[in-house]
């Protein structure tokens, strides 16, 4: 598979496809392997759980429009994927072409999209298999394994192109080189997909962390600079580096420029706003263990209270 | 002989690992009658032993040997001298095993000391011997009052203190959950930490009893005088969170003390010192003395604490008419007190005898601030945590469980209510 394609086209990509795409294959992950708490009651077998199917792929379609040299892909839809013919359910695609077109007339099928580490042989059956709708689809693959080390996206765009490899020409897959375009809502949208944390929903506790989160990570790294800034100067001070006057200089600069923080009225300012967040949590930890003793309280009452037959009985126990 | 030779013998081999602890447990417990009936045991035959290597076998004999009866001083001493080194080189994971024998081992040894009248001695052994058998810093075991009991009688107070600072979660006998707070609420009274005390008291008159025990009565009289002295109030009614028992009973017993309360509060103090005298025999009885005149002396405090509250500058003339002491010297050294022990702001103006009351300075922008209520924080998170899990463990309880069935099925509308079932079987 040859690294760049040579068709020349560009590739317009919208985050509403990569969205689709990710949710698409969650859906189906999380439906062919239920979490495990719901398995607590020991009546689902083990076996279920343990054998986590790693490698299923999910299929669909990407539609958009194409405007000259200039491919843009719009929007998506999934498709059902017949593993007995090994290919695309074909009906089930023409009838959703159909609604799509309904709805947005500009788009056509540009091609379709997949999830998988790397582009396989047998992808090339079903790449085929689109060629009559549109004589060069495209090939989105996804890379739903999460690695955090990696800074771009686990996106690639494959292109088909013929290749003379020993002396047989064949179809294969190129890299195609794309770029991410948004519109004002999709930008919305993924800004809102991105504070959400995959734990749990509920929307003002999550912002709390995720603000919180960021600025401790702020902080973090700003300390972590100054650090470097010091040890620096400390080395110079000590004569193990080369005094450089520039640096110095700008060092200077940067100090006189921090606002005056050491007056009296700041310090105090600043302590009492402290003192007041203090004041403020311990208020909150109180009203929460007063709750919870208050929950502990009625079971107790529940439990170990003496039934009286009078009712309206207001005598605790013993 | 033969036979304590071979014990011996085992103890020194299966003292390694817990799995042959196990052993040795079942072993000596087998052997405990053969050993009581040998009366050859002598303490030499403990010198073969290491307390700190072998202390589960060491813990069997010694209790064979000192359970017996009366002994005289020098044996008696002896004795005290061998369990103290024990206690305090044992090892904490093998007695564990056996925690009664120790218990029990610790009681006969805080009553030899106690017969010798040196409880001076058995103050650091039953400390150590404390930490060594609770199984987590939150559970009350029965040697705690035997500890505080013996720094009462020592007059080491802050050795005693130091007990007290754990919180308490987990009693296994209400006996020793009473005795601990009665001694510990003694040990904050001698060292005036009067906040502490109450708490303690508190604790022992509104904890649960079907009927008045003896310790409830008297931690209920001081209680009584405590809360004189540090609030100033008193109410005749106790808490609604005390038991009937209690509530119906304890007054009874203590009415000179109520009476004390009831003459606290008018604040007059001739009254009260007239009070005071006439049931002076009471309060010797109970060995309350010391602390009632604690409290008389209160008085004259709270008296002037409450001028604060209506006036802004008084002459010390006045304070002393007021609150009927003898001169306006003695009502300057009462204020100089106050403000020096934190509970008044003002200024004394010696010149023309003027005394102004200020506000509370405090302007909780100090850093020092910030460490206090960082450490009330945590401490009610620490809270929180222990509340959530007794939440959880009583959820799981049968009895609350069974209850709540119960409830539910009651308001059984319709047949999409999946019915609780009444009984669990576990």
């Amino acid at each position: 598979m040859a690294p760049s394609s040579s068709s020349g086209l560009t590739f317009k990509l919208h985050p509403l496809v990569m969205l689709n795409i990710s949710d698409h294959f969650t859906r189906v992950k999380t439906q062919l392997n239920p979490p495990s708490s719901s398995c607590a009651t020991g009546n689902i077998p083990a076996a279920v759980g343990a054998t986590f199917p790693q490698n299923f792929r999910v299929y669909g379609c990407v539609i958009g429009a194409q405007r000259g040299r200039t491919v843009e892909i719009f929007n998506s839809f999934e498709l059902v994927f017949d593993p007995t013919t090994d290919s695309l359910d074909r009906a089930f695609l023409e009838k959703k072409q159909e609604l799509y077109q309904k709805v947005f007339p500009g788009f056509y099928i540009l091609g379709w999209y997949s999830t998988g580490s790397e582009a396989h042989e047998s992808d090339m059956h079903i790449h085929k298999a689109l060629m009559d709708i549109n004589e060069s689809p495209v090939y989105v693959l996804l890379n739903p394994a999460i690695n955090h080390a990696q800074k771009d996206l686990p996106v690639t765009v494959y292109e088909s192109e013929f290749h003379v490899i020993d002396g047989i020409p064949q179809s294969i897959f190129v890299d195609a080189s794309y770029t991410i375009e948004t519109v004002e809502a999709e930008r919305i949208s993924v800004d809102h997909v991105a504070h959400l944390k995959p734990s749990d929903g509920g929307s003002a506790a999550t912002q709390l962390a995720a603000h919180l989160t960021g600025i401790h990570s702020a902080i973090k790294m700003l300390n972590s600079r100054i650090r470097v800034l010091f040890q620096y100067l400390v080395a110079m001070q000590k004569g193990d580096i080369p005094c450089d006057d520039s640096l110095l200089r700008q060092g200077a600069s940067l100090l006189r420029s921090l606002p005056a923080a050491h007056s009296e009225k700041f310090n105090d300012n600043f302590l009492m706003e402290y003192n007041d967040k203090l004041l403020m949590s311990y208020l909150a930890m109180i009203t929460k263990c007063t709750s919870n003793m208050n929950e502990v309280v009625d079971k107790v009452k529940t439990a170990y209270a003496k039934k009286s037959r009078t009712g309206g009985s207001r005598i605790p126990f013993m | 002989m033969s036979s304590t030779e071979n014990l011996i013998t085992s103890i020194q081999g299966l003292s390694a690992s817990s799995g042959d602890l196990s052993a040795l447990h079942r072993i000596l417990k087998g052997a405990e009658e053969t050993l009581r009936a040998d009366s050859d045991l002598q303490l030499s035959t403990l010198d073969q032993l290491d307390p700190s290597k072998h202390s589960l076998g060491y813990l069997y004999l010694l209790d064979v040997l000192t359970c017996g009866g009366p002994m005289s001083k020098e044996k008696a001493s002896e004795v005290v001298l061998l369990i103290a080194r024990f206690i305090t080189s044992c090892d904490a994971e093998q007695i564990r095993l056996a925690s009664d024998k120790f218990v029990s081992l610790c009681k006969g040894f805080k009553d030899r000391v106690l017969e010798l009248e040196d409880p001076l001695r058995g103050v650091a052994p039953l400390l150590s011997a404390v930490r060594k058998v609770q199984v987590s810093t939150k559970r009350l075991t029965a040697l705690h009052p035997d500890c505080l009991q013996l720094c009462l009688q020592a007059k080491c107070y802050k050795a005693g203190f130091s007990i007290l600072s754990d919180d308490i979660l987990e009693v296994d006998q209400p006996r020793d959950f009473y005795l601990y707070c009665y001694y510990g609420g003694m040990i904050c009274i001698g060292q005036k930490k009067f906040q502490k005390a109450l708490e303690l008291l508190y604790n022992v008159v509104t904890a649960p009893m079907h009927s008045v025990n003896a310790i409830a009565l008297e931690a209920y009289k001081k209680y009584v005088l405590v809360t004189l002295i540090h609030s100033g109030q008193f109410s005749v009614s106790l808490p609604k969170c005390a038991s009937t028992a209690a509530q119906r009973h304890l007054k009874t017993w203590s009415i000179p003390y109520t009476e004390v309360g009831n003459c606290y509060n008018e604040g007059k103090i001739s009254e009260l010192q007239a009070v005071v005298v006439a049931h002076s025999s009471d309060f010797e009885k109970d060995n309350n003395l010391g602390l009632v005149k604690q409290a008389v002396s209160s008085l004259y405090k709270r008296n002037i604490l409450r001028l604060t509250q209506k006036y802004l500058t008084l002459s010390l003339q006045d304070i002393a008419n007021m609150v009927q002491l003898a001169n306006a010297k003695e009502a300057e050294m009462h204020v100089l007190q106050m403000i020096q022990d934190g509970q008044i702001h003002a200024l004394i103006n010696q010149k023309d005898g003027m005394v102004r009351f200020l506000e509370d300075p405090e302007q909780y922008k100090t850093s020092e601030m910030i460490e206090v209520m960082d450490s009330v924080i945590q401490r009610t998170i620490g809270l929180s945590k222990n509340l959530i899990a007794m939440d959880e463990s009583l959820s799981c309880d049968p009895l609350y469980l069974g209850k709540v069935g119960r409830e539910r099925q009651r308001y059984d509308f319709g047949e999409d209510f999946d019915t609780v079932p009444q009984k669990f079987s576990m």
